[in-house]
């Protein structure tokens, strides 16, 4: 589902894994890569939080009609976050590299979305198993 | 060889090192849940779910090695970018996500 549009960055085939960083400009402040290397971090737990919380669902919630529908929700976040954790590390690295503004990302805001509209889906189907 | 004083004093590399650990140790619980939940669907599948354990804990070990390491070279001002580690738990956690997305459709269509 959610893909990040970056508008800013280069838009040669397909870009889901880009070239190592490494290769562009010079060797940057090294807190400035440590900082992208803590956030690419951060995302790739976050997308396996989302695949331990779908599991979990599944696993624990054996009498809850809906635990199918919370849980492959839940794993299908945790498969486009982690979809884009690379991406984004690679092109952040690229833009400290060459001294050039990072790409922004919506990547946020889609998990923000799907998160929320998997907790209401959640809730009302808790509700509804409930009555 | 260990060092005898640490080199940034906001800590900047321990605390990156600490997020290795933390995505590590995530990694392992996600792949123990995985193989409960595959094995459901047959013992097979649980297969996938102790190989991503086992990544986590070597990526555990070498996380702290490598940051032990990685004194030296911040000292010397090179820089301590790494694409390999992170282009390993890029691919490790695309191919986790996607499987156990897979295995619980497949358990849900059972």
């Amino acid at each position: 589902m959610s893909e990040p549009a970056d508008r800013t960055t280069r838009r040669r085939g397909a870009n889901w894994f880009p070239a190592d960083p490494t290769t562009f400009g010079v060797d940057p402040d090294y807190r400035f890569t440590l900082a992208n290397e803590r956030t690419f971090l951060a995302w790739v737990r976050t997308a396996l939080a989302l695949a331990a919380g779908g599991l979990g669902a599944l696993t624990v919630l054996d009498d809850f009609g809906g635990a199918e529908l919370l849980g492959i929700g839940l794993l299908a976040l945790s498969f486009a976050t982690s979809a884009t954790a690379y991406r984004r590390w690679a092109l952040n690295e690229r833009a400290i590299r060459l001294d050039e503004p990072l790409p922004p990302s919506r990547l946020p805001l889609y998990m923000a979305i799907g998160v929320a509209v998997v907790s209401l889906v959640a809730a009302v189907l808790f509700v509804i198993d409930a009555s | 060889m260990r060092p005898d004083t640490v080199f940034d004093r906001r800590l900047q590399h321990e605390r990156t090192a600490l997020a290795w650990e933390r995505t590590a140790i995530a990694m392992i619980v996600a792949g123990a849940l995985l193989a409960r939940h595959a094995v459901e669907l047959s013992p097979m599948f649980a297969i996938i779910g102790i190989a991503q354990l086992l990544t986590g804990a070597s990526l555990l070990i070498w996380t702290g090695r490598h940051y032990d390491d990685l004194h030296a070279p911040l000292r010397r001002g090179e820089s301590p970018v790494h694409p390999g580690a992170a282009r390993l738990v890029g691919v490790a956690s695309v191919v986790f996500c996607g499987s156990a997305t897979a295995i619980a459709i497949a358990a849900a269509a059972r």
